[in-house]
Order: structure tokens, then sequence, then C-alpha cells
């Protein structure tokens, strides 16, 4: 079942480079559509059969492949694995519907979207080391060449500077993956979360710092994101879109698969040094994002910070926070995505994305009112507005992280604050006021913008309903995930213990009284599907 | 001929070749098909809504006579589950912009009407129409005794009502009767629409404006023919003074900032009116003028609209397109009502009777400077 997941998009794209005729770009996109609509489907009906029972993988395939090396085709899903296989096969499809109608040499763009729709699919199943990196690896050339060849004026600058540095993710992964692989004496790299057991403290120490690098790179993390902003800047939406909705997200779930649960025992040991990373971070994200004015490296910056509370709430290393980084992550995936897509539209109706330029798009007869309506909530949900699914996921995220580190929740809180500053600057700036003419219109009386046909709005509203649809109902989110991240906490050797650092001593004296210890005792023992929800 | 001109006709007014082509029989809009088409569509849908204002307005004047809930008032007396189904599915006409002009107009005031209206002889007339309006209603009657100037506030502004809609009867018949016109092919050129106006101003201006309310079988009047008011003098100038030229600000087109004092203090000086407006915020929430467009919009003809589907994004900015037209029209009004109030008259070739004309238009294009009639010469 999971390989149908591979070959459909891998068919997808052989499809569109094979086909037999000469294939417009129209007909490009429509075949790909097909193949991700029946991928789409495929994922749902994986969902439909997904059992809650089961805390371990489930439709696991297993096929010999280059045993010598330890290479094997081991597939398998779990409730972390799953939403975001989801969220992969949706976004992608959001991805090529709103790609331009005529885009320049279509099959190879087509082509590389699906290869990237593939590779993504196959790194989030893949349960052999090697296997996971064959994937996490593959996905760099189809996404190099869509910065290359359909980017912004700075593509090649941006799209050697994103390859450069995640291909040092690659290597630092791949080395940790050999490291581990060796010092652990498996006979082969298929995955289990007990490999590192018995390994002394200074060589886990070293093999987590290489995958934290190398995640860190990827997710990205302050002072390893400078490629992101490039990146996003020159790509075109659709790769906007996929890169912060879907490619972040190895790196997240790279860090908790392999980092969090193999290496549990330093993890806990280096906890509180993590989450002050990941409070530089989204502090950093959000002051940086304050300081743009291009709406997209705004956006990528506030990935930069939001991204950090996945790292927060996994170093926080508690039932609840586990199920908070997951969310995070999807959350994250759906918020950013519609971001993108929004300034995507912006950018395609005005020809820019300067906020010194912009003005009143939100006129209703002559701006782009349903997209900035859209602007306008998707902001809000970034910002943590209840209601909306960026709430649930950070109010898990604090509520998990609060008990293990309250200072650094905190000042995470405060990036959350630094969310609605800067959204709010935007909104402000290109929505609010009046419509201001374009380049393009100079001397023009009344600026008028092209129409927004509903092919634009489309996937924006699709996304808009589900920031809804999970912000009021989280329960059908947290029922796949909650279950295995739980049992991965269970399956922990170590836990995250408040005598072992000083730092917590102190704060145990004052939490007492206050009755947060117990909240987080409570928190320890939820494990019955819907927890403190 | 230019070497015989008298100096001092050269003038340093920057809109002074407005002047010189009104003088010469020329019109402050171009004359081109484009504005003749984009005019007459819009005062044709215009007359259609000003007929209905204008029986709405006399409507709640002469019917909700001191009714503090007219809950109805917008249905025309006609009270019926259909209409009022389609009240509540708002398949109907936006009165509230009447009802906003109204209150601009009185709040602005001028003329005849708003003088008559502080006399004691209108307080009189009032007091009389109170006492037999409140006979049967002691809550009422203890109600006039704690707040005597409540009710006669409201006279005040029910006469504006039937003032109001008494002007609007007319102008609807005007514009009515052009666009009968136009549709028969007699109106090719603006100036050709801008003396059909004038015409109709000037045979209607010594038209009395009168109020009086039944009550109870007996008619009571409160502006009485005997107060001498008029129609030019005592609603259509108002009028223009305060809709065409001070207007109001509205939240969201004009910014508040009141330390800047953006706002003047001195509401004569204001110049928000519809010769000024800015027509790209309209269709937006909780402007008036977004109001009068959709009203315009539901009795659009269809060789305007077929001209608006031609542009970019034919009717998805149509309110927009609507109010610029409308603007338009509204400068072809006021050149109606400047030339009809030239001083020396339209046709004057006097060089004393010039002047005065010129000297006339030029104080009213200082007037004009800040206007949107720079915009409206592009086609």
């Amino acid at each position: 079942m999971l390989s149908a997941l591979l070959l459909i998009p891998l068919l997808g794209a052989l499809a569109v480079v094979c086909w037999p005729t000469k294939l417009t770009s129209q007909q490009a996109k429509n075949v790909s559509i097909v193949f991700l609509v029946l991928n789409f489907l495929a994922s749902l009906y994986l969902l439909s059969q997904f059992d809650l029972s089961v805390t371990g993988l489930q439709f696991q395939e297993s096929v010999p492949w280059l045993e010598t090396l330890g290479l094997g085709y081991e597939l398998g899903i779990d409730g972390l694995s799953l939403p975001l296989l989801i969220i992969n096969s949706l976004l992608s499809l959001v991805a090529v519907y709103s790609s331009d109608a005529d885009m320049r040499r279509p099959r190879l763009y087509y082509f590389l979207l699906l290869i990237i729709t593939f590779a993504v699919a196959g790194a989030f199943v893949a349960q052999n080391l090697l296997l996971f990196f064959i994937f996490y690896e593959l996905e760099l050339i189809p996404l190099y060449l869509l910065i290359a060849i359909w980017g912004g004026p700075q593509r090649g600058y941006a799209a050697t500077k994103f390859l450069i540095y995640t291909a040092l993710s690659g290597i630092l992964i791949l080395a940790s993956f050999l490291g581990l692989v060796w010092l652990s004496g498996a006979s082969s790299f298929d995955y289990s979360a007990t490999m590192a057991n018995g390994l002394p403290w200074i060589q886990q120490a070293v093999l987590l710092a290489a995958l934290l690098i190398g995640f860190g790179i990827k997710i990205p993390l302050f002072p390893l994101h400078t490629w992101l902003p490039d990146a996003h800047v020159q790509a075109s939406t659709p790769i906007s879109v996929l890169l912060a909705g879907v490619l972040l997200k190895l790196g997240t779930y790279g860090l908790f698969r392999f980092g969090v649960c193999t290496f549990s025992e330093v993890w806990v040991d280096l906890a509180p040094y993590l989450a002050w990373w990941a409070v530089v971070s989204v502090l950093y994200g959000s002051l940086a994002a304050i300081a743009q004015t291009d709406m997209k490296k705004m956006v990528a910056y506030s990935s930069v910070g939001h991204m950090g509370y996945v790292l927060l709430a996994a170093a926080s290393a508690n039932p609840l926070s586990y199920v908070g980084a997951v969310f995070q992550m999807l959350s994250h995936g759906f918020i950013s995505a519609l971001l993108f897509l929004l300034v995507g539209v912006v950018y395609k109706k005005t020809g820019t994305r300067d906020l010194n330029v912009l003005r009143g798009l939100l006129n209703p007869e002559r701006g782009l009112p349903v997209i900035g309506s859209a602007m306008v909530l998707a902001v809000m949900a970034s910002a943590g507005i209840p209601g909306m699914v960026g709430f649930i996921s950070e109010f898990i995220v604090y509520r998990g992280s609060f008990v293990s580190f309250a200072p650094q929740t905190l000042l995470c809180l405060l990036g959350s604050g630094l969310t609605a500053v800067y959204f709010l600057l935007l909104v402000n700036r290109a929505f609010f006021g009046r419509l201001a003419s374009t380049e393009s219109q100079t001397g023009v009386q009344d600026p008028v913008l092209p129409v927004v046909t509903w092919q634009d709005r489309a996937p924006a509203l699709v996304l808009v309903a589900l920031l809804f649809v999970f912000g009021l109902s989280p329960s059908w989110m947290t029922r796949w995930i909650e279950p295995t991240t739980t049992a991965m906490y269970d399956a922990m050797p170590v836990k995250l213990d408040r005598d072992r650092h000083p730092a917590y001593r102190t704060s145990q004296l004052l939490d007492a009284p206050l009755g947060i210890a117990d909240a987080s005792i409570d928190v320890v023992t939820c494990s019955n599907g819907d927890c403190a929800l | 001929m230019n070497q015989t001109m008298p100096a001092h006709v050269k003038n340093i007014h920057p809109f002074a070749h407005y002047v010189d082509r009104l003088l010469e029989g020329g019109t402050l809009l171009p004359d081109t098909p484009d504005n003749v088409l984009e005019v007459m569509g819009a005062l044709d849908s215009y007359g259609v809504v000003l007929n209905r204002y204008s029986i709405n307005l006399i409507h709640i004047a002469d019917h909700q006579f001191l009714n503090l809930f007219p809950v109805f008032k917008y249905l025309d007396g006609e009270i019926n589950p259909a209409k009022m189904w389609q009240h509540f599915c708002h398949d109907r006409i936006n009165y509230e912009y009447a009802e906003y002009t109204m209150k601009a107009m009185m709040w602005h005031g001028g003329g005849g009407l708003d003088a008559y209206l502080d006399t004691d002889e209108f307080r009189e007339n009032c007091q009389v129409a109170i006492a037999a309006k409140i006979k049967f209603n002691p809550m009422l009657q203890i109600f006039h005794r704690a707040f005597p100037e409540f009710l006669i506030e409201q006279i005040r502004q029910l006469a504006y009502y039937s003032g109001l809609g008494q002007f609007w009867r007319v102008m609807s018949d005007i514009f009515t009767s052009l666009t009968d016109r136009y549709l028969r092919g007699e109106i090719k050129h603006i100036i050709q629409i801008v003396d059909h106006v004038k015409d109709g101003l000037v045979a209607d201006a010594a038209r009395p404006i009168t109020y009086s309310v039944d009550i109870g079988g007996e008619t009571y009047d409160l502006l009485p023919p005997s107060a001498g008011l008029t129609f030019l003098p005592d609603t259509a100038i108002p009028y223009v003074e305060s809709i065409f030229f001070r207007g109001t600000p509205f939240l969201g087109t004009v910014s508040y900032n009141a330390q800047a004092q953006q706002i003047s203090p001195d509401k004569s000086r204001f110049a928000y009116g519809a010769l000024y407006a800015d027509p790209l915020p309209v269709g937006g929430s909780g402007i008036p003028p977004t109001l009068l467009m959709q009203d315009m919009f539901r009795h659009l003809p269809d060789y305007l609209e077929a001209h608006y589907l031609k542009t970019d994004r034919g009717l998805g900015d149509v309110r927009v397109k609507i109010c610029a037209s409308f603007q338009r029209s509204m400068f072809c009004v006021t050149n109606a009502a400047l030339i009809g109030l030239l001083p020396a008259g339209a046709g004057a070739t006097e060089p004393e009777a010039v002047a005065a004309n010129r000297e006339f238009l030029q104080g009213w294009m200082d007037r004009l400077a800040a206007s949107q009639l720079e915009q409206v010469q592009t086609p």
C-alpha cells in the first residue's frame, strides 16, 4: 500500500516525461493533477485503514535490496509519518494546481515536481536509514533545478546556496547514520529506536550533534537558516509552497524520529540548551521578519521562527510536547503553504512584493478582496488566534514545554506575540489604505489590477477551511499523532528528569506550590487519545 | 485677434482655460462619445433611483410624521409579507443613502429652508402640529414636556426629508426626460446634456417648496406657501453646496488624524463632496456612495453595462466605474448650474458683461481646484 504512494507520483513523472505526443503546458499540468489526485485519494484510503490501536509501524513492506550494503526497501508508517504523508499529498496537489498555465518547459517542470512528491513521501515512509537518506538527498536535485530554472532574477545564487547548505546537511546526516550503524554493530541500516542503546555518552553526543546540525540546516534553525529566505524569494510560488509546507518538515521529522528517540539519553541532557537554541531561533526569526519589506522574505523568516517551536517542544520531551511538536509541523505546513500561496497571487497580480509599494489590496472592487481576506485569516492563524489551527499547535507546544522549561517557553511566547507584530505590519501596509498604482501602471488615473480567478482562489480557500477545521476540532489531528508520540515517550530509556539539572531544582521550588508540578504529572499520564485538549 | 485682445484678459489663474472654455460655450467635461455615453448612462439610472428616493423621502415626511419607531418607513406604506420578504432579502433600493444625503444637507444648512426652520413662525407651526399629533398619547405628552426641543428638531428633519424629496422629484423628471431624448437619438454632445439640465433648472426655479401633514383629517402647514420657499435658492443651491462641494468625510476613505488637523474645523472649507470624492474606495462597506452606486447598478442601462464590460475587470469593479461616470455627470450638472447662475447671462458679448461672468466663474474655479475636474479630463 505504501509503495502505491511512491509509485503513483513516480509513474506520473514518467508519464509526463514520456508522453508520446506533444504536451502543452496545460496538458502536462492536467496529467500531473490526475496522478496527484489519485495519490491524494490513496493517502486518504491509507488514513481510513490506519489502525489507531497499533502504536508501532503499520503497512510495513520489506524487500531485500542491496544486502551487502545494508540497504533494504523497508517501509512503514506510524502516527508521526501518516499526517505528514497526507499533507505532502495535499500540498503537492495544491502546488501543481497553482502553477502557471503557461509554464516554460512544462514536461521538465511537472516531472521535477512529481519527483519531489515521490522523494518526500519516500523519506516519510522509509524505515531504513540509508533508504531515508537516499530519498532525503533525491529531493534536493529537483528542488535545485526548480529554483535554478524557474526562479527569480537571482535564482542561480539562491539555488547554489540551497544546494551547498542542504548537501552539507546530507553529509552530516549520512555521517551520523554511518557512525550509528558501525558503532552499534548493526548488521544493516534498518532503523530501530534502540540502536544507540549501550553506546558511550560521548559517542551518542557526537552522533546527535551531527544530526542536529544536519537537520538544523533543513528545519532551518538560526544560524543555519540563511539559505531559506534566498531560496524562497527566488523560487516560484508552487515551489515555495512545497518548500515551506513539506520540505522543511523533513528536517523536524528526521530530528524527531532519528534524534530524539534514538539518542534520548543525550537528548534529555542537552534539552535545556536545545530549548535555548529554539528561543534564539524563534526570536531571531521574528525580529528579522519585522525588518523585511519583501512579503515573501517576511513569511520566510516567520518560518524560521515558527519551526523553532518544534525544537522547543521536542526538547521538552514529555508526551504532550511531543504531540505539540508534530501538531506544530502540520499546522506550520498548512499556514506557511497558505501564506506563500497568497503572496504568490499578490505577486502575480501586482508584479511586486515590496511592502513599500503595495497599498490597499483589500479594495473590494479593484483590489484582491478575497485573497486579502484569506491573508488576514492566514496571519491570524499564524499569530495563534483561537479557533484556528495555529492556536492549537502553539497552545499544545507551550502547555507541554512550560512544565519542562518555563523561561524558554515564556520567551517563545514573546515570539508568538512578535508574529502578530510583523504580520500586522504586512497586512496594514499591503492591504489597507488607498489602492496604489503599480509600476506598470504609472500615470494611469485609477489602478486596475488583473482579475483574480477562482483558480487563484480555490487552493487558498481549501487551506483556509482546513485552518478552521483543525482549529475547531484538533482531536481530528491529534488522534492520529498521540498514540505514536506517547509510545515514543514510553520507549525512551531515559526521561527528562527535572532533578538532573541544577537549573530545574530552583524552579521546582517555585512550581510546587503553584501546582505546576502536578500538571506535569497529569501531562505524563494522559495517554488515552485526546489528552488534555 | 490675439493682438487686439485686452491685456487683462490673459489670466494667470491655473484653471483660466476652463473659464475660457465655458465662456466660449464649451463644457467642463470634454465632449467625447465615451463621455456622452457614460454621462447619459449614469443619469439614466440616477433618474430612476432618484424617483424612488424622492417618493420615499416624501412618504416618510408625510406618513411617518413623529413616528418615533418608523420600522416600515422604507416600505412606502405597502406593508405586506411579500414586500417585507423582498426587503429582508435586500432586493430593494438603499433608501439609507437618501437619508444620509438629507442629513448632510441639514448639517451644512444654508438657503431659505434652513433659515425658515429657525424662525418663531416655524416653531408655532410645529407646536400646533405636535399638539394635534400627541393629543391622545400621554407618553409623548410627558416626553414633549420634558424635552420640548426634541419633537421640533424631529420636524426640522422631516422638513428636510420633504424638501430634498421635492428637489429630487424635479431632478428625476429632468433626467428622465433627458434619457427619453437620448434614447430617441437627440442627444449627441455634452453641451446638449448641459443645456437640457440648465433649462430644467430654470423652468422650475420658482417652484414653491411647501410641507404640510395630515393629522386626524386636518391639514397642518409646516412650510406654508406664505414662507415663500422656492426650488432654486432654497433647495437646489444648498443641495449643490452641501452635497457636490462640501460633503462629509467617510471613515475609511479619509484620514481622521485630529492632531494633524486633517479635517477642517470650519465646515465651509469641507471638500468631500461628489465633485471631490475619490471613486476608488467606493464598494467598501460603510460608506454611503457604495449604497448609491449599488442602487444605480440595479438600474444600469444595457448600453452602459456593455461599455463597462469592454474593460479589464468587466463588472468586477462596476461600482467604482459607475462612481467615476456619475462624477462626470455631476460635472455636467454643475456646469449647467454655473451657466444658469452667470450674472450677465450665458450669451453676453459686452466686454463688461463678459468680465463679470469671467470673475464669477473664476471664483468657482478656486473652489474646483481641488476637485476631480482635472481627472475627468482624461478619457
